[in-house]
């Protein structure tokens, strides 16, 4: 394996320097678990880790008024055992449940999952359908972005070469509350999906009077499908709409061919995915 | 390569050493404190193999640098069994046939010891959904998972 230069800073401010100083020779490292393969792959050459999972400020979730806060270092398993996030955006539990398996999920964060930027990542859909913004800080600088502004291509972020995630964010309400996450893989464990969904919904009277659609694995980064969210705003709720949106879907997603799966399929199983999370949400209404 | 101090407790003892920074958990149990039961399978975080608690918890020692150990409490299957007297799991295992190979053993049982902490009666559905982290080529899983149960239900399970 590559040699590295390893280091554990205490506090942010720390290991806000250490970036500052170091830039691209520098790795923020949590969980390693995808880290440590992509190290031995010699996808990752990093001369310097950054082990930030003694920085205590970074981790936690907290109720600040309307916002749910989520420490960066928030492990997948420390996600599921969450009664906030069970209680404010139960979407992001489904997902968690979801991901890989529990011996990775004890050390795997959300903060890694994020800044990994797979196009595939299991947090990212449900937090995209949470409309959650990120928050990223640099050496004496701090900004808010939309998560959708976030996920720039595959494995590509806005981050720069001195900044680190040191929260995320979503507004509790009655759409955070009402949400579902399907995930195909080939697989029911350790798998990589093959297109995962995620819709929050809010309905009036039989009216969406809001949906949020996200989706991973159909495009070169998680997308909200936000033509689809359109069309489907203020409408009244009946087979006929579900058959047009699934349409729209279809029309909006932009997937590729792999390994796992061809571009006709993910195109296909797109709609399919909304039907079934649709249906889910609105079964007994 | 700079080497980096690390003080733990693995088994009940506490140890110091110096490690290297891309030194991985799994070889430091394996080749510096010469614990082979900790068993090396596909190395890349998949197979469960290299399953140890970690402050009680089940990770992949494959995919942890030994450097972030320090200050914290290691459980490897040489810590289950107290002298000549096998740990419940263990012996459930044994009597449930639940051992082919043995590869995939040590993995098994301490994440099975984990899940009963966690969940001490699981469903079969929550026992497959725990332990799917850890894979058998052998036993095509029906008794293990009858050993996790049978451990569920018999034992004194106190820790």
């Amino acid at each position: 394996m590559n040699q590295f230069k390893y280091v554990s800073p205490k506090t942010k401010d720390e290991a806000l320097r250490i970036l500052k100083e170091e830039k691209t020779n520098a790795c923020i490292v949590a969980g390693c678990s995808n880290v440590l393969p992509n190290i031995r792959d010699k996808i990752l050459n990093s001369k310097l880790l950054v082990d930030i999972t003694n920085i205590e400020e970074l981790k936690g979730i907290n109720q600040e008024k309307d916002k749910i806060c989520i420490g960066p270092l928030t492990t997948i398993t420390g996600l599921i055992n969450s009664e906030f996030i069970l209680k404010e955006g139960k979407v992001l539990i489904q997902a968690a449940e979801q991901f890989a398996d529990p011996l990775v999920r004890n050390t795997a964060t959300i903060g890694g999952n994020l800044a990994d930027a797979s196009p595939a990542a299991d947090s990212a859909a449900p937090l995209l359908a949470l409309d959650a913004v990120i928050k990223l800080e640099s050496a004496g600088q701090q900004r808010d972005i939309q998560l959708k502004d976030f996920f720039l291509g595959p494995e590509k972020t806005i981050l720069r070469e001195d900044e680190m995630i040191t929260g995320i964010e979503f507004e509790s309400s009655n759409i955070s509350k009402n949400g579902c996450f399907i995930k195909l893989g080939l697989r029911k464990a350790m798998a990589i999906a093959v297109a995962s969904i995620a819709v929050n919904l809010d309905v009036r009277e039989n009216k969406i009077a809001q949906v949020r659609i996200a989706m991973g694995s159909v495009a070169p980064m998680p997308i909200r499908l936000t033509a689809t969210e359109e069309f489907l705003k203020n409408k009244e709720i009946n087979n006929g709409l579900i058959e047009e949106a699934i349409n729209k879907v279809r029309e909006e997603v932009n997937p590729i061919s792999d390994i796992r799966a061809s571009e006709e399929y993910r195109r296909y199983i797109s709609g399919i995915l909304f039907k079934r999370a649709f249906k889910k949400l609105t079964l007994g209404s | 390569m700079k080497e980096i101090s690390i003080e733990f407790i693995i088994n009940g003892q506490k140890k110091k050493l110096s490690v290297k920074p891309n030194d991985l958990l799994i070889n430091v149990i394996r080749d510096d404190l010469f614990l082979t039961g900790d068993k090396y399978g596909c190395g890349i975080g998949e197979c469960g193999a290299c399953t140890v608690l970690l402050n009680g918890e089940p990770i992949l020692s494959c995919l942890t640098l030994a450097a972030t150990v320090d200050g914290k409490e290691i459980t490897t299957i040489e810590g289950l069994a107290e002298g000549d007297r096998l740990h419940p799991m263990q012996k459930a295992f044994l009597e449930n046939g639940a051992v082919q190979c043995g590869f995939c053993t040590p993995g098994m049982i301490l994440t099975a010891t984990a899940l009963l902490k966690e969940n001490p009666n699981p469903t079969e559905d929550e026992i497959k959904d725990y332990m799917r982290g850890n894979i058998c080529r052998c036993t095509g899983y029906v008794q293990i998972i009858k050993a996790i149960e049978e451990c569920a239900t018999k034992s004194k399970y106190d820790k």
